[in-house]
């Protein structure tokens, strides 16, 4: 019995060395798992923007730039990409206003108001995010839409008003399902702050107005652009919203993604399309990290 | 406090006031909602009825496409918890060289859109003739999620006290006994947040579960995709009040776990 406890033993200790000393043992199998099925895929999508399918055969001899030049050259893209940007910085924008309050209300308030802030803030985060969409489609919606339906009941309208279908619904829709991404950084970076250096700066005589944006706001400066990149991205391309408040004739650079690959099965153009909107994503949130250390380096200047 | 200082309190609380009320009201009005006895969605939701509920188990359907997601959802939970638990224990206490740069691979997925993972997959899948089906959303699922696991756990690891481990062996513990009084005891907490985390993800994203589910067999989220868009009866509300109590039950999990203070995006 003792040698066999002995042996179970020896085969936890190896384990056990393994896990706890290891070096990069253990991570392996993640890095072999994401190699095949992230990184190689990756590869592959990139790749069929660049050569011709055809009926589902790839032909690698055919690589050419052909499918990118036409697609930027077009001029309903660049139209289809701007609306992409200006929905997403527009409802990233209104994100920023209405998170920072929270954020900064939780770090002042009660163990029982935090408890709520963060009920509220986290709950929507594990509730689909189509499911949150449906209930902007159920609240915007027409005659039986729940703010037509009050409206009409008040006797404020005569005629339904069309909220859905628009950028009003679109913008509303993304901000309030992106919130907790905002808001969540925020909290993060605003608890960490050293309290100590308003309570100088009111001391001082400086007034709270002007402590907040001259001591607060630059303190949550990272917070600020990890939580406006984040949204961002998510913004940029989200689809479903789009797709659900927009309407059928609502496009996006990532609607147009999905309608190239899922129902009108032009892969080529698919494929070029996703790689466009994932470079251009990476370019703006390495552009908002860039201006914010620019922002926070000026901020070191002036003070 | 002077007049500026008064407009600025009352300004941040009232728009601190909007974006909570923003933030819970939409969820309370589609479960309003859910109770209703009419045939279609009205506010006011007049009477209250179940009715609405138990017509999803009289869709198969439903039924069906609910099961395929718990089980895409469990599959999911287990691989990233088997893969992601070890790395995180080697990114955390491992010293080996390019670390940080493996660290930043494994989390890499999680800065991508699920649309971009669901496609990649797809097209990958369909160049070697592999064709949509529940293995490959588990597949996309676990490479979208496994940077939550892994993330939870390193955050949970960083804060673990790795002496109690030499603690315990020098007292005489067995190594087995070290290991599963001491070190996995201590890691229980990250681990069950990034599983519930993980689960639910996987449970219902849709923007995965949309490229690489198969037309025959789909899960909930992709069937509630279509019903949202085709079907304008409260029974859509139903199931989405069903999906809110889910994620109400996850959240006290994550509380209990790990508090949900300590949950970061």
């Amino acid at each position: 019995m003792n040698a066999h406890n002995n042996l179970i033993d020896s085969i936890f200790e190896i384990l056990r060395n393994i896990i706890l000393r290891g070096g990069i043992g253990p991570v392996i199998p993640a890095i072999i798992f994401l190699f095949f099925f992230f990184a190689m895929p990756l590869v592959v999508l990139c790749a069929f923007g660049f050569v011709s399918i055809d009926r589902g055969v790839v032909d690698w001899t055919s690589i050419s730039l052909d499918h990118l030049t036409s697609t930027i050259k077009d001029s309903l893209f660049w139209h289809i990409w701007w609306r992409s940007f200006w929905v997403g910085t527009v409802s990233t924008i209104f994100c920023l206003c209405l998170g920072y309050p929270v954020a900064y209300i939780y770090t002042l308030a009660g163990r029982g108001w935090q408890i709520l802030i963060l009920v509220a803030t986290i709950s929507p985060l594990l509730t689909s995010a189509l499911v949150r969409t449906y209930a902007w489609m159920v609240i915007l919606g027409g005659r039986r839409g729940v703010v037509n339906s009050i409206l009409l009941d008040l006797d404020l309208i005569d005629r339904p008003i069309r909220f859905l279908y628009s950028d009003f619904s679109v913008i509303l829709g993304m901000t309030q399902i992106h919130l907790p991404f905002m808001i969540l950084p925020l909290i993060t970076v605003l608890s960490a702050r050293d309290l100590s250096l308003e309570q100088a700066s009111l001391n001082l005589g400086a007034s709270r107005l002007i402590t907040f944006f001259k001591i607060i706001v630059p303190i949550s400066l990272p917070g600020v652009i990890a939580g406006f990149a984040l949204v961002f991205a998510i913004s940029y391309t989200n689809f479903i919203v789009p797709q659900l408040l927009g309407g059928g004739n609502y496009t996006t650079l990532a609607v147009q993604v999905y309608e190239f690959i899922v129902v009108i099965l032009d892969w080529n153009k698919g494929a070029i399309l996703a790689f466009l909107l994932l470079t251009s994503c990476f370019s703006f949130v390495l552009g908002i990290n860039y201006l914010g250390n620019w922002a926070m380096k000026w901020k070191e200047v002036t003070r | 406090m002077s007049f500026n200082d008064k407009l600025g309190k009352f300004l941040l609380i009232a728009l601190a006031g909007f974006s909570l009320l923003m933030l819970i009201v939409p969820s309370a009005i589609i479960v309003a909602i859910s109770f209703t006895e009419k045939a279609y969605i009205g506010f006011p939701p007049s009477g209250f009825s179940l009715k609405w509920y138990s017509e999803i188990l009289n869709k198969q359907q439903l039924i069906d496409s609910a099961v395929t997601s718990l089980w895409i959802a469990f599959v999911t939970t287990v691989l990233s918890i088997l893969i992601g638990i070890p790395a995180a224990f080697s990114l955390v206490r491992g010293r080996f060289l390019g670390r940080s740069v493996v660290t930043a691979f494994v989390v890499a997925p999680q800065m991508l859109p699920g649309m971009v993972i669901g496609i990649a997959l797809l097209f990958f899948g369909a160049y070697f003739g592999i064709y949509q089906s529940n293995t490959m959303v588990i597949i996309a699922m676990t490479v979208f999620c496994l940077p939550f696991a892994i993330r939870v756990a390193m955050a949970r690891l960083s804060i673990m006290d790795s002496t109690l481990d030499e603690a315990s062996a020098s007292l005489g513990s067995s190594r087995l006994g070290t290991f599963f009084r001491i070190t996995i005891p201590q890691m229980l907490p990250g681990i069950v947040a990034g599983g519930a985390f993980v689960f639910i993800e996987a449970f219902d994203n849709i923007t995965v579960a949309l490229f690489t589910a198969s037309p025959r067999n789909r899960p909930l989220s992709v069937e509630l995709y279509n019903l949202v868009q085709f079907d304008s009866s409260p029974i859509v509300a139903a199931i989405s009040s069903l999906e809110i109590l889910f994620a109400f039950l996850m959240m006290l999990v994550l509380a209990r776990s790990i508090g949900l203070d300590k949950l970061r995006v």
